[in-house]
């Protein structure tokens, strides 16, 4: 047990280390929802809607990339004795926590100018995005180990999930429904957050149950019957 | 000497096209192998079968200790330095970190990488980053060594010296395997075993 749990934190921390020396793509992980959020500044509410679950990109790109540039050392890993799931808890220590870091920050500053009725929700739903984020950007770089294929699928969903009718099926049933609602329930103070919070942890579990799949698929190695 | 990795009988394909097809293998504590073959004979293929990460249609492997395995090309993380992936691989075998920077940059220092470099592998060169790999195949002293080409990118100095070091694994009873088409240097192995081109390969790579 406290092995394993060595293993895992040490995989976040080499997965830190990767990620914070990549300067430039931190730098566009933090403008990229600034983007979203600034560029729909006039048109209200929407504004927030736009930059809260546009922070799925960033953390979830982040996610995809962090297992897709490393396809190639997964599975000497695991021949080296990680386990599939010590590969991924890894990756979701270190991106759960830096996703959170951004989603405070981004609240914050969206909470500072534009005045939601709940700022505390508000950066409550920020959150979830970002925690959701995760494992959405792990089943998909685990189902899809192509950067294209998966890149295109990330922005396929985001994409659908900030312009479909929120009250439609395919946006209800799309991994940020819930968070998003979270959100705008935070500027009009009206609406539930208990039961979104509950969809979103489920939907959550249920992406890295695929993540989980796909990896062990991916990375398994087999251990050959030893010489007697 | 006893065997510590046998190969019995392992057959692959990819799509339609057979690889592989009843290859038997046995290599003994102590001894070293090499394995050449043309391009596409399946060498490295048999590697990766026997280190595990690929499945074999049919047949069996069976292994008489710890696997160290280097692959053809370098699957390092671009922007980890060595002593990242030192502890990290140390890490899985459950070495502290302390011991596997102390063993892996003793390894490192006998195929002359630049210990002062603190680069991260994406600014190394094409052989420095391979001693990288090879150390990590070696970070756990392991009792099989499976060398898929190890020495690409090395120059001619640490070139000789990975074969001195075949010598000195083969002193210490490991079974080494080790994919080369270096024909010049086969001399320095107990055994060469040619893998034939397919689709006529049939039962010409039986070790012994």
């Amino acid at each position: 047990m406290m092995s394993s749990l060595r293993r895992i934190v040490i995989m976040a921390e080499m997965h830190g280390r990767d990620l914070t020396r990549r300067h430039a793509a931190i730098a566009l992980l933090v403008a990229l929802p600034l983007s979203f959020y600034f560029a729909s500044m006039g048109s209200g509410a929407t504004a927030v809607l736009a930059g809260g679950v546009g922070m799925s990109f960033s953390v979830s790109g982040a996610t995809l990339f962090s297992i897709l540039s490393s396809s190639e050392v997964d599975q000497r890993l695991v021949l080296g004795g990680y386990s599939p799931l010590e590969l991924l808890l890894g990756r979701l220590l270190f991106l759960g926590p830096f996703g959170l870091m951004i989603a405070v920050s981004f609240s914050v500053l969206m909470a500072l100018i534009s005045h939601p009725a709940r700022p505390l929700v508000l950066g409550l739903g920020v959150a979830v995005v970002a925690l959701q984020s995760v494992p959405f950007g792990l089943a998909v770089g685990a189902a899809l180990p192509r950067e294209l294929e998966g890149t295109l699928v990330l922005i396929g969903v985001i994409g659908l999930q900030l312009s479909a009718n929120p009250k439609s099926f395919i946006a209800r049933i799309l991994p940020f429904h819930s968070p998003r609602q979270i959100i705008a329930s935070s500027l009009d103070a009206q609406g539930a957050i208990a039961a979104p919070l509950l969809q979103t942890a489920i939907y959550g579990l249920a992406l890295l149950v695929v993540a989980r799949v796909f990896v062990a698929r991916r990375v398994d190695v087999r251990r050959h019957q030893s010489i007697s | 000497m006893v065997d510590l990795l046998v190969v019995s009988q392992v057959a692959k394909r990819f799509g339609r096209t057979t690889i592989l097809e009843d290859v038997d293998l046995a290599v003994a504590a102590g001894e070293v192998v090499a394995l050449t073959g043309e391009n596409g004979a399946g060498k490295s293929t048999l590697m990766q079968i026997c280190a595990g990460l690929i499945r074999a249609e049919s047949g069996d492997v069976r292994v008489g200790g710890r696997i160290g395995y280097c692959p053809q090309s370098p699957g390092l993380f671009e922007l980890l330095t060595a002593d990242d992936h030192l502890v990290m691989f140390g890490c899985g075998a459950g070495i502290s970190r302390a011991d596997s920077l102390s063993r892996g940059h003793e390894v490192l220092a006998e195929f002359g990488f630049p210990m002062d470099d603190r680069a991260v592998t994406r600014d190394l060169s094409g052989g420095t980053r391979q001693k990288l790999n090879l150390a990590l195949a070696l970070l756990t002293d392991p009792s099989i060594l499976l060398l898929d080409e190890p020495y690409q990118g090395f120059d001619r100095g640490t070139y000789v010296n990975f074969w001195d070091h075949c010598e000195r694994w083969r002193n210490e009873g490991k079974a080494v395997v080790v994919v080369t088409h270096m024909l010049a240097e086969l001399e320095r192995v107990d055994r060469v075993i040619e893998l034939p081109a397919h689709p006529s390969r049939s039962r010409h790579g039986s070790g012994r």
